[in-house]
Formats: C-alpha cells, sequence, structure tokens
C-alpha cells in the first residue's frame, strides 16, 4: 500500500483532492489490468467478461478421460487449482474495486458528518463474501434464492446512521456479484461511475437546501481574512484563537513564524502540528520522545528547548502527523511512554496557517 | 529507495512473465501433437472394440471445459465434427471428436439467453432448439464470433417440454420429441411432431409410439427423451434418455427396433450423435462429475 501511495502521489502530484486520486488510482489499475490481460488473456477474460454473451477462452484440447487417470472423470488437482486461481482472482477483483469505494466514502460526508468505521470494514468484507457465495451457486436455480438471502441479509438487524451508508452496501453487493459470476467489468464500470457521481455530488452539494448557507460560504469570511497581508497571526480555528491568552497567542504566533522560516514556502508543508512538552526531566524526556516520534510521525524536528527555573522546562517539536496516527492516538502514546517523566502535553495544528500566512505574504 | 526496488522487481520480472505466454506458434504445435498421439489411440481402441462386440466399453471420453458443464445436443457436420452447446446461453462449441479438440466457439448475437436443448445442422444451417419449442437458425461463425440469427416459434410449447430436434435430410423435415407432456405426469405415449423445412407448421405431423412399446423389457416407469439423432446407416430415429439412462432406436414410422439401457457411468446424457463411420458419441451433463462426451463403437 505505501507504494501504492507515492504512486498515487507521483501522479496526482501530491494533490489531496479525491477526484484527482481517484483518477491517479484508476489509472493505475487500468494498467496494471491491460499487462495482464496481456500476458494472461485467458484468466482476465475469465473473471472479467464472461456471462456477457462473448464466447470464453476455454482449453482448445480437452481432457482425455480414459488415458489420464490423474485428471479422469473426477475433478483433478488440476482444476482443483484453476478453480482456486479463478476464486483468488475474483476476490482481489472484487477488492481492487472496492477499495476506492471506501476512500470515497470516509470523504464524502456531509459537512461535520463522521464515516462509521463499521461501514467501511464491512463495505470491504462483503463483496468478498457475496462474490464467494455467488461464485458457488451461479448457473442454478439456487442463485435466485441466494439472491434474496443476501440481498435481506443486508439489514444486519441495524439501524444504520445515513441512510445514503445503504446505497454503500449495494454497490459492495453489485461488486461482489459481478465477481462472482465472473463479470468483474461490469463491477468495475458501476464503480467507476458511481465513485465519480458520488464525489462530484459531495463537491458540489447536490440537492443541498437553497436557504441554507453552504460549507464554502460559512468559511469564506474566516479564510478572506486568513488570506489578507495584514492578517499578521490570525490562526483559522475561531475557537482556539478564542481559548488562547493574549501571552499564549502571542508566543503561538511567534513560534508559527519560525515553522514558516522553517518549511520556507513551499506549497506543501513539511509539518503541520506543534507538540509542546512540559518536563522536569528535559534529557530523559527528550529521548523517550524522540524514539516514539520516529515510529509514530511521518517526520519531526526539534524546534526550541526553554529550559526555565522553578518551573518545568519546555520542549517543542514541529511535527508532520501520519493520517493513520491522528492527534488524539499520537497524545495517548505520548501518555503512554513517558507519562513518567513530563508534566503535561498539547498538540496544536498549525500546518494551514504557516502555508496560507507565507503564500499571504509571498 | 521502494520506487527503485518496485522498478528493479518488475524490470526483473517481466522477461519471466513475457516468457510465460502462450504463443499461437506453441499452442498449434501442442494441438498437431494430441491431434496425432489421439487419432493413433482411437484406432487402437476401435479395433479393440470390434474385436469384442459384447463389451460396450467406451473408445474415448473427453471431458468438457467449465464453461460446457451444462453441455446438451449434439449435431454432426458434413467436416465430421461435432457442434455442441450451453444450455442457458446461446454459444455454440465445435469439438472434434476423434480428438478431443476443441476447434472453436461462437454465440448467437447479443449473448441471447434461454433454456436451449438441442441443435442440428441443415446444409449451412444451424439451428439451435429453446425447450418451449423456438427455433433459432444461424450460420456457423468464426471463433469467438458473434452471428445474427432468426427464431421462429413453433408454438408448441403449450402442450410439450422439448428437448430433441434433428433434420431429417432423406424427406427434408425436423423432428422434434416431447420430452413431457404438459399436464400430465406420466403419459402413454412418446409424441414426435415433423414438419418441413423451411418451416411451416401447416403441414405438420405427429406421430405417436406408445409407452410400453418402448420399455419393453426394460424397468422403465416412462421413457423422456433427451436428445435423437438419425441413424446414417438405417436412417431410424435414435434417441437417448437422461431420466431412464436408455436408448431407443425407432423407425421412421414408428416401430420399435429396440430399447435399451446406456452403459454404465452416465450420470445426464443428454445428447447423441452417430458418425458415419459408426462411432456414437453421447454427451452427459455435469453431474457430480464433470461435462463429457463419451464414444462408443456403434452397432445398429
Amino acid at each position: 500500500m505505501p507504494v501504492l501511495r507515492e504512486v498515487i502521489d507521483v501522479l496526482t502530484m501530491k494533490s489531496d483532492r479525491p477526484v484527482r486520486r481517484l483518477v491517479a488510482y484508476y489509472v493505475i489499475l487500468g494498467i496494471i489490468v491491460a499487462v495482464a490481460a496481456f500476458f494472461f488473456p485467458a484468466e482476465i477474460a475469465r473473471i472479467s467478461a464472461k456471462g456477457l454473451g462473448d464466447v470464453p477462452e476455454g482449453p482448445s484440447v480437452l481432457t482425455d478421460a480414459l488415458s489420464s487417470p490423474n485428471t479422469g472423470v473426477t475433478f483433478g488437482l488440476g482444476s482443483l487449482l484453476g478453480v482456486a486461481i479463478t476464486t483468488v482472482l475474483i476476490l482481489i477483483g472484487a477488492l481492487v474495486l472496492i477499495l476506492p469505494v471506501t476512500w470515497v466514502y470516509m470523504s464524502a460526508r456531509p459537512s461535520g458528518g463522521q464515516h462509521n468505521q463499521n461501514v467501511v470494514q464491512t463495505l470491504v468484507i462483503l463483496p468478498l463474501v457475496v462474490a464467494g457465495i455467488v461464485f458457488m451457486v451461479q448457473n442454478s436455480l439456487a442463485l435466485a434464492f441466494s439472491l434474496a438471502g443476501v440481498v435481506g441479509a443486508v439489514r444486519f438487524r441495524t439501524t444504520l446512521r445515513d441512510s445514503r451508508d445503504l446505497v454503500y452496501v449495494f454497490l459492495s453487493i453489485v461488486v461482489g456479484f459481478s465477481a462472482g459470476v465472473q463479470s468483474l467489468a461490469v463491477g468495475a464500470v458501476v464503480s467507476i461511475v458511481f465513485n465519480f457521481v458520488l464525489i462530484i455530488t459531495w463537491r458540489y452539494d447536490y440537492g443541498r437546501n437553497m436557504l441554507m448557507p453552504t460549507a464554502a460560504a460559512q468559511w469564506s469570511r474566516p479564510l478572506q481574512a486568513l488570506a489578507s497581508p495584514t492578517g499578521d497571526h490570525q490562526i483559522p480555528d475561531r475557537d482556539l484563537l478564542l481559548s488562547l491568552t493574549p501571552e499564549k497567542a502571542n508566543a503561538l504566533a511567534d513560534r508559527f513564524d519560525r515553522v514558516r522560516d522553517t518549511i520556507g514556502k513551499k506549497k506543501k508543508a513539511r509539518y503541520n502540528s506543534v507538540l509542546t512538552i512540559t518536563t522536569d526531566n528535559v534529557p530523559n524526556a527528550q529521548k523517550r520522545l524522540e524514539q516514539l516520534l520516529d515510529k509514530v510521525t511521518k517526520r519531526w524536528d526539534l524546534d526550541e528547548v526553554v529550559t526555565n527555573v522553578g518551573k518545568p522546562s519546555e520542549l517543542y517539536y514541529l511535527v508532520r502527523l501520519k493520517k493513520s496516527v491522528p492527534r488524539d492516538i499520537l497524545l495517548t502514546a505520548i501518555h503512554e511512554n513517558a507519562s513518567d517523566v513530563i508534566a503535561s502535553v498539547d498538540l496544536e495544528s498549525s500546518g494551514e496557517l504557516a502555508e496560507e500566512k507565507a503564500d499571504g505574504k509571498g | 529507495m521502494i520506487h527503485a526496488r518496485s522498478f528493479v522487481l518488475l524490470a526483473g520480472l517481466a522477461p519471466w512473465l513475457a516468457g510465460c505466454r502462450e504463443t499461437p506458434q506453441a499452442k498449434a504445435a501442442e494441438i498437431q501433437a494430441v491431434e496425432a498421439a489421439r487419432k493413433q489411440s482411437l484406432a487402437r481402441r476401435l479395433a479393440l472394440a470390434d474385436a469384442d462386440p459384447a463389451k460396450r466399453l467406451p473408445v474415448a471420453q473427453w471431458i468438457m471445459p467449465p464453461e460446457l458443464r451444462e453441455i446438451s445436443g449434439l449435431a454432426l457436420t458434413a467436416r465430421g465434427t461435432v457442434l455442441t452447446h450451453d444450455d442457458n446461453i446461446g454459444r455454440v462449441y465445435e469439438v472434434d471428436p476423434r480428438t478431443g479438440i476443441l476447434l472453436k466457439g461462437f454465440s448467437l448475437e447479443g449473448g441471447v439467453r434461454g433454456d436451449f436443448e438441442a441443435i442440428t445442422t441443415a446444409g449451412t444451417d444451424v439451428y439451435l432448439l429453446e425447450s418451449k419449442g423456438k427455433i433459432f437458425k444461424f450460420k456457423e461463425g468464426a471463433d469467438a464470433s458473434q452471428v445474427p440469427y432468426t427464431v421462429f416459434d413453433t408454438r408448441l410449447g403449450k402442450e410439450c417440454e422439448f428437448e430433441s430436434l434433428v433434420y431429417e435430410a432423406d424427406s427434408t423435415r425436423f423432428v422434434m420429441v416431447c420430452k413431457k407432456i404438459r399436464g400430465r405426469n406420466e403419459p402413454h405415449e412418446v409424441l414426435i411432431y415433423r414438419f418441413p423445412v423451411p418451416l411451416d407448421l401447416a403441414t405438420m405431423s405427429m406421430l405417436r409410439v406408445p409407452i410400453e412399446d418402448i420399455v419393453g423389457s426394460n424397468k422403465w416407469k416412462g421413457f423422456h427423451p433427451s436428445d435423437i439423432n438419425i441413424d446414417p446407416f438405417t436412417k431410424n430415429y435414435v434417441m437417448i434418455a437422461s431420466r431412464e439412462k436408455g436408448l431407443l432406436v425407432l423407425t421412421p414410422d414408428g416401430d420399435v427396433v429396440r430399447s435399451e439401457p446406456l452403459p454404465e457411468g452416465h450420470r445426464q446424457p443428454e445428447g447423441v450423435a452417430i458418425t458415419p463411420d459408426s462411432i456414437l458419441i453421447i454427451s452427459d451433463e455435469a453431474n457430480e462429475k464433470p461435462a463429457a462426451i463419451t464414444l462408443y463403437r456403434w452397432r445398429p
């Protein structure tokens, strides 16, 4: 996955825009499928376009049941291996088609909405299970009954928080079915169109109540203030600003200036947070923290050590958080690993401010 | 660093993958080798079968690929090959019965679906029968192609469920056998419909054969034909029944020549054909065992 992420980063020039990342993912997927289809055309045709009217490429030479005891009239090792390979291929196919759907699901939430992790994991697992079921029962009367069973199982005896979650679950079933009946081409098209339509409807807030302000409108004023060349030392989060004392705000502003000097005027900030530690045991705290930061952050840099007498000293780190280790998890990890040598810990996000300020002054 | 390793890995794998790709030349050479070896093997087995006519052992059995697990009817071509088809989708395959080589496969345009039960040829035309009496007419296509077709509805679907169709060249007519008369559990007769080609229902005739004549000394409760073909030597009708696992030979006038159980090992016989060089071919749908075409020495 890190390799895939890096390739997507290269293709999208590290853009965080979901449409660009989706396009990059599907381009990579298309290239992989094209290469695989070139080298293994029969296998790719078998899992992607079977049952769509064209003739599948079977073996040209039929097995001789009388003089081949190994393959005989019962299914032998060869056919079992063939079934196993086909099964693995359709499951991988279902997985690579459903992954971008989960990304869209996690990204395209209404303003302030949180995605449900259970649904995300269900979306990943469900098509694999459905593909397995359909692969087992295809071309039989049982398929009709299994369809009803699978659709009935979607309820899970639980209520989904957002009715749109159900649409994702149904898409998950479609992908599973397409894999199960070895027609992944259908699943691919449905998945791609679904993802782009959903991203676009989310991006343009399609279907919103015209009397309500858009998310962009709500943020336009603070963003304009932030972009102003005279708006030095402003921070984007109004609540955070109001919670600071004047001294704290000034200290933070000074630190942000240093951050800006550290990161230069690159479009993307190298660090997006400031980690503040107070401790009575600077050497030990520094050693323990830096070992931990190596593991749980993308990158970090010791910005400043303020040694105090009569009160705890302060350590300031510039940190780039990993997406997989959000703020809360990082703070918890610090508490768990260094609670005996630190007095307090705080993490302030500042990446956007530094970036905007740099742009504004530039 | 990760990039560099990925590229090195891909660069290393590419020649190996390229080597794995099956070239048309290698495939053709493999098929030629198999063809030669199997023709020799078949000749030897036929000689053994002729030497001991009492033994009804198969002389060849070809296991069908998974796509043909629902194999149904068989039809001989002028080239000596057999056409067979999928049960649910309008797909036709050509197999060389002497070597077990799958020569080609083509589909009816648009991937038409239906309950296809029998296939027959009349000159350059191929006909597929759907169980409700619809007949699809088309020409043979190239490998992996799609062919246009026309449909003729016999309107007999309300009366019968069909699984058998054959073209009787001598009298230029179709012969369709009713597998199950709708509304009757165990009919006392087998109904055989015959109508001329080009298809004309106005001159259709019907032949009734009493069940007791067919059953004879066998322990069958009825006879449900799953395919019919013409004996090229006697011009008799040769039928097989999947339920009874039996074989029936009838004269065109409806007189029973013989009825007997099929040799052991047929789980679901769905198709029958007889070659001009006296080989009986029976196709079996997959049923616990994979689908197969089995060859016997034919004795009229």
